[in-house]
């Protein structure tokens, strides 16, 4: 006896799924740009002339790249409220989470894609009159991000694979509302197989994407 | 002002660090199947034979590109329907993370077999080895020592991903914090000590694996 795969519960439900993947999207947008954004300052900070500076963001890479993002999460959401008198949403506590540890591990892409460029540069920049800022913007960073930009489309994938666990705050998600989906009709085979192949299929195309700018990036450098 | 106190955890620390080994035995048994794993599916991608390519394809992108928490939940709440057995909490863990490093490493061990010169393989052919004496004699030997450091790397983001397992009640350090937070009403001071314990941990066995892969470096100097 094989079991019968029955979806209508899941058609039937297609509200609640717009709606996760609505809060799914959301929470990927902001972390995004949050993560990738301040990763860059960290980075900068890194190399900064303040040792102070650079200190702390040493310490911060550190941290959120040696602990899980899930404990992170959790912390924001259970013991930041503890310390800080405002309320913290799950919203909030995933946002938190997943942009500073993204923030953490894009820094270090960065930081490889400035120091990939020749010091010559930096030399060439500034013997024509450029100040250090303006040789940072102008030639190495435009240079730079070219070089690691397929290494930041992979971090967004696996942003984007991170707001799952924004379903453990009970943040609503494309998980969180695939779970609610499943208890209410039995049926968590069909349900957790449709979401996978939902992230697959959104996913996949981005991923081949990466892998072809990868090649084309090789071929110009 | 918050007032810390950590005497609760101390007093309750036998749990955290039987939620650690539970951490550290489900990481060890995910990684020692995922190596074996990952080999597998990356000579069945290399074999030229589309019967087995297409399938080891399928299983690392779908492995690699889908959430690991969805994974999870496929795993334990889904699969016992198709096979109609049980499932624990450690039974849908070791089984998600060993084929999940398993895709991961797939790929670690094909760009390290195919940054083999060429020449190399086709030097021992010629001197009458086999296909499978030479992936295991001349290529593996050489293709390990690349892939190191890109498999210390995978090895501690899984473990950091071992985590999720809280979520099916899977006794990890992360769900013993839990409970300990709910017990003692304590979730700064336990979620603090929780992150700390995690880091740690990754942190050593980061510097560890630093260590084995400078030393590697050297001898592979003095080798050529």
């Amino acid at each position: 006896m094989t079991y019968r795969w029955d979806f209508t519960p899941l058609l039937d439900n297609w509200q609640a799924l717009a709606m996760g993947a609505v809060g799914t999207l959301r929470l990927f947008a902001v972390c995004l740009v949050l993560g990738l954004g301040f990763g860059l300052v960290v980075a900068l900070a890194r190399r900064s002339r303040w040792r102070v500076a650079r200190w702390v963001s040493i310490g911060f890479i550190e941290f959120f790249r040696n602990t899980p993002v899930l404990v992170q999460i959790l912390w924001f959401y259970f013991a930041l409220p503890m310390l800080v008198p405002v309320e913290i949403t799950p919203f909030t506590a995933a946002i938190l989470g997943i942009s500073l540890n993204s923030a953490a591990y894009s820094a270090e892409i960065y930081r490889a894609g400035i120091q990939s460029i020749e010091p010559g540069q930096w030399e060439a920049a500034r013997a024509i009159g450029m100040s250090g800022l303006q040789t940072l913007r102008r030639i190495v960073l435009p240079q730079a991000l070219r070089r690691v930009l397929p290494a930041l489309t992979n971090r967004g994938i696996e942003i984007f694979k991170m707001t799952t666990l924004a379903s453990v705050v009970a943040y609503i998600e494309l998980l969180h509302q695939g779970r609610l989906i499943a208890s209410l009709n039995f049926n968590p085979l069909e349900v957790y197989s449709v979401i996978g192949a939902l992230f697959f299929l959104f996913l996949y195309p981005l991923v081949r994407a990466t892998y072809a700018l990868e090649r084309r990036l090789a071929r110009s450098d | 002002m918050y007032r810390w106190d950590f005497a609760p955890i101390w007093a309750n620390s036998d749990l955290l660090l039987a939620g650690l080994g539970n951490t550290l035995v489900l990481t060890a048994v995910a990684l020692a199947g995922g190596l074996p794993v990952g080999l597998a599916l990356a000579l069945a991608r290399l074999s030229g034979s589309r019967l087995l390519a297409a399938p080891a394809g399928l299983v690392i992108e779908v492995f690699r590109t889908t959430p690991p928490l969805v994974q999870l939940f496929w795993f334990y709440f889904g699969l016992p329907i198709i096979l109609k057995v049980e499932m624990t909490p450690y039974l849908a863990a070791a089984l998600t993370f060993t084929i999940q490093s398993g895709a991961f490493f797939a790929e670690i061990f094909r760009a390290g077999i195919v940054s083999v010169d060429k020449g190399q393989s086709e030097a021992a052919r010629a001197i009458g080895m086999s296909k499978a004496q030479t992936m295991r004699r001349i290529i593996l030997p050489q293709a390990v020592k690349r892939m190191f450091p890109a498999m210390m790397e995978r090895s501690i983001e899984l473990m950091k991903t071992t985590t999720l397992v809280a979520t099916v009640s899977y006794a990890d350090l992360l769900y013993q914090a839990n409970e300990l937070a709910q017990k003692t009403f304590r979730p700064l001071e336990v979620f603090t000590a929780a992150a700390l314990l995690y880091f740690l941990i990754i942190t050593l066995v980061s510097m560890l694996g630093a260590r084995v892969e400078r030393r590697m470096a050297q001898s592979g100097e003095m080798a050529r």
